[in-house]
């Protein structure tokens, strides 16, 4: 199993790079010049020129890049050019809640969709089917901001029983009961697309793990229907879904930004927004890079995860 | 309705299940059951015997309540004197494994593939009232011993994908008997495996039911297996019982037609003694054979990883044109690896292959083309390798419309013609392969191979998904075509019978090196090599008076002890 990890490293770490040009490179082909942003409409060509040569953005492209790829392994991620102050000190305050509210709403969607899938294969009903079908389906075509705001109006404003945005005032920890008043509507609109995705596949997954002939071998013997979906089938149908789960961890990070304007969520979100129109190069170029970088750890996680579950990878053909 | 079979001939046993009137039938047309009355008796093992569409696997589900959705059974199916259609699941349940055990046909999934096996047969107890894990473990443990898996210590915490296929055929038998059942259905449990392990697996059975005094009703469609292990046998064709009555009358003097025909097509190999010295293949080869193997070896998975898995080993071999070279062996001898060989299909490590005198992994990519024009595959699965949205004619047509051969009418009358060798109507070649039988389809995928005029065809096991009665239909015309067109022909077989009935010559095959080859009577009639012998004497006679199988499986212990 370690081993299987580490002879991945060397691609995820190929991919980072590809990434990190391609993200720098883009950056430099979208229409817009930092220089103008910051200096106004009146600025004369020297304070122009003046305010570039600071920015260094007046050294070739191929030392541009090489200069920040070495303040990146040094961990110096730069200076913001429009929002001011260091781009780590920037990402450090906005981490943290993002990384609460992604992490709260893949649970969510966890726990979710293995309860709704399993109840739905268990009791098998048709009029159950048909619900659960009608809520997937709504989960996956309502976007983000209608299903937000849909949550704000029924959950703040016409039964005020949750804050209708922001972060808990004292922090997480100090009440957790508070803390979890505040997470739950944003976490529960950023994992409603992820549940439903999840929760289709996993039943499908499920009811086709149970036409398998090893299934009836264990009902010939006698193994109740709940044993042989909770105990036999799943455990058969959870490698697939890690994928599927892996996939949409890409559905929560992009969810994540409009959620947080939705929910005035001070995380990454609102920063990048803040950063892309600014054309704010340091801040964008760190954010790009670490939303790839936790998509590749998430597809290594998910495979290494895979071969886990799976003895077929994990022992291998040994006889 | 009539009588269950045989239940007033003998007196004092008991009947443990009765069918009666049994009809299942289906929202959509299929094959169904129409009017089954079969008993067992205590102790007894009963042959439900018949080809596919029979109803015979239904009637075994029928009797569990495993029957696909959409299914309706009617009639009776007592057990003692409890009635089992109607049961609700959780009543089913309690009948399940714990007095009626069943056992299916391909142990390769009928095993939980992410479950160790002490955990399934502990399952299974305890989906019968509660056992402590350790009760469970050492119960498990005597199941194992039972079943006669070597080290269960060892084998009572692997994965089923770590044991072989007669060792998952065990487990699957240890999973039915775990709760010491009365009766256990056993539906083709030898079916998907090789001859040496029917052999041991028809003897495990037979041992079980001496121990235990369990009933076993037996379904194949295999008159070999039946005169090995059976009682009384039940003839069943498309829904309805034809004929039953003891095995040794029955085998003896078979009454209905049907019966007779079906034992008729079982294809029998020469005994002892039966070589005649005067088989000499084809004459004086041409100057180059057909198809030339040079001490080949193909080895499996990565080399670099040193996990490298030979499949082949220095294997020489030469076809002469117009010959048919027999390849036969249990699975993982290497014989599919051969024929694919043939055509390049997977990689050579070593040694050369020659088509008609020419290197064929030496050859260009496009040479490598032009040479495959005159060879041809024929697939196991005729289902499988006809696409099923194409009609057949335009299946036929592919190879020609590739290879950009002659004008749309020629290719059609190409085709028509190749329809009239395989002698199947004109018409056909509107349809699509799902409006076929098996037998048709196989017809088919012979006419499509033929259809470039190949010199070489390799036949991978194409009668294997076959029944028998089509079966001897099919090798019948896979003789006249090869007379007629005169192709050569590697012809790949686990069935000793089919290869005696089809080749000029045989290799036998054991663990990627060939352990015997010479013409076929003199193979089969005087087998040098000690395997081929045991190959031989493993497969199940069609004659209740000669039960060899038991004497083979003590012979192989002797051996390996």
């Amino acid at each position: 199993m370690l081993s299987y990890l580490v002879r991945r490293i060397p691609s995820a770490v190929g991919v980072l790079f590809a990434a990190s040009f391609l993200i720098f490179l883009m950056l430099r082909l979208i229409p817009g010049d930092p220089v103008d942003a910051l200096a106004g409409q009146d600025a004369t060509q020297e304070s122009r020129d003046a305010i570039r040569a600071d920015l260094g953005l007046d050294k070739p492209f191929w030392s541009q890049y090489v200069s920040w790829l070495g303040g990146l392994f040094r961990l110096d991620l730069g200076q913001s050019y429009r929002i001011g102050g260091d781009v780590g000190d920037l990402l450090r305050n906005g981490a943290l809640n993002t990384v609460v509210l992604t992490v709260a709403a893949l649970l969510i969607a966890l726990v979710l969709a293995l309860v709704t899938s399993l109840v739905a294969v268990i009791r098998d009903s048709r009029w159950l089917n048909a619900a659960l079908n009608a809520v997937n389906t709504i989960g996956l075509a309502l976007p983000t901001f209608a299903s937000g705001l849909l949550l704000v109006l029924v959950f703040a404003v016409v039964f005020p029983l949750l804050p209708s945005g922001g972060t808990p005032p004292e922090g997480y920890l100090a009440r957790p009961d508070i803390s979890v008043q505040y997470l739950l509507l944003p976490a529960f609109c950023l994992a409603l697309p992820v549940w439903a995705g999840l929760s289709r596949f996993l039943t499908e997954a499920l009811r086709s793990q149970l036409r398998q002939p090893y299934i009836t071998t264990a009902r010939a013997a006698g193994v109740s229907r709940t044993r042989l979906v909770v105990r036999h089938a799943l455990p058969n149908a959870l490698p697939s879904a890690v994928t599927v789960l892996g996939i949409q961890v890409g559905t929560l990070l992009g969810g994540a930004v409009l959620v947080e304007q939705i929910f005035t969520w001070p995380g990454l979100g609102s920063l990048i927004e803040l950063a892309i129109s600014g054309r704010d190069y340091p801040v964008v170029q760190v954010l790009l890079l670490l939303s790839v970088a936790v998509f590749v750890v998430t597809q290594l996680l998910t495979d290494v995860l895979q071969a886990w579950l799976d003895p077929r990878i994990r022992i291998g053909g040994a006889r | 309705m009539t009588d269950p079979v045989g239940s007033t001939e003998e007196t004092g046993t008991r009947d443990v299940l009765t069918i009666e009137g049994l009809a299942i039938s289906f929202a959509q047309p299929r094959p169904a059951v129409n009017d089954i009355s079969v008993s067992i008796r205590q102790g007894e093992v009963l042959a439900l015997v018949g080809e596919s569409g029979s109803g015979k696997s239904m009637t075994a589900r029928a009797v569990l309540g495993l029957l696909p959705p959409g299914a309706r059974a009617s009639g009776s199916i007592r057990f003692h004197d409890q009635e089992l259609l109607g049961l609700s699941e959780r009543e089913l349940s309690q009948v399940r494994g714990r007095r009626i055990a069943m056992v299916f046909q391909e142990p390769q999934t009928a095993l939980n593939p992410v479950r160790t096996i002490g955990w399934q047969l502990r399952e299974v107890l305890r989906a019968h009232g509660s056992i402590s894990r350790r009760d469970a473990r050492a119960r498990a443990l005597a199941l194992l011993e039972q079943v006669e898996i070597p080290e269960p210590e060892r084998r009572i915490d692997h994965y089923p994908h770590q044991l072989s296929g007669g060792q998952k055929q065990r487990v699957v038998l240890a999973l039915a008997l775990a709760n010491e059942p009365e009766l256990l259905l056993a539906d083709e449990p030898t079916t998907a495996l090789d001859v040496t392990v029917q052999a041991e697996i028809l003897t495990l059975l037979r041992r079980i039911r001496e121990n235990t005094g369990t009933s076993i009703l037996l379904i194949t469609h295999n008159m070999g297996v039946v005169a090995e292990v059976a009682d009384r046998v039940v003839v069943l064709r498309q829904g309805d019982v034809v004929e039953s009555g003891g095995t040794a009358e029955l085998f003896r003097a078979p009454e209905h037609a049907y019966t007779r025909q079906l034992l008729d097509s079982v294809l029998t190999l020469p005994e002892a003694g039966d070589y005649v010295h005067s088989v000499p293949g084809p004459e004086a080869p041409a100057e180059h054979p057909a198809l030339s193997y040079e001490s080949v070896s193909v080895a499996y998975g990565s080399s670099r990883r040193g996990r490298a898995f030979p499949a082949v080993t220095q294997v020489s071999l030469d076809l002469a044109p117009g010959e048919v070279l027999g390849l036969v062996g249990e699975s993982g001898s290497g014989k599919t690896t051969l024929g694919r060989l043939a055509a390049g299909l997977v990689p050579l490590a070593g040694g050369t292959v020659r088509l008609d005198g020419e290197d064929l992994f030496a050859a260009s990519a496009a040479r490598r083309r032009e040479l495959g024009r005159d060879l041809a595959f024929v697939h196991q699965d005729p289902e499988a390798s006809l696409d099923p949205r194409m009609s057949v004619g335009a299946s036929i047509r592919e190879p020609l419309d590739i290879h950009r051969v002659g004008t749309p009418a020629e290719r059609a009358a190409r085709v028509a013609e190749l329809l009239e060798a395989v002698r199947l109507p004109a018409e056909v070649a509107r349809r699509r392969p799902r409006e076929l039988s098996g037998g048709q389809r196989q017809r088919i995928a012979m006419a499509r191979a033929l259809v470039l005029k190949p010199r070489l065809m390799i036949a991978d096991e194409p009668t294997s998904a076959l029944d028998v009665s089509v079966q001897a239909d099919v090798l019948a015309l896979f003789r006249d075509l090869q007379k007629e067109f005169g192709f050569a022909c590697v012809f790949i077989s686990h069935d000793l019978a089919v290869v005696n009935s089809v080749a000029d010559r045989v290799a036998v095959l054991r663990h990627g090196e060939v352990v015997e080859s010479g013409p076929v009577a003199q193979v089969f009639g005087t087998p040098s090599h000690p395997y081929t012998q045991r190959l031989l004497a493993a497969v199940p006679v069609p004659d209740p008076s000669r039960r060899t199988t038991e004497q083979v499986v003590e012979a192989n212990r002797r051996r390996a002890g």
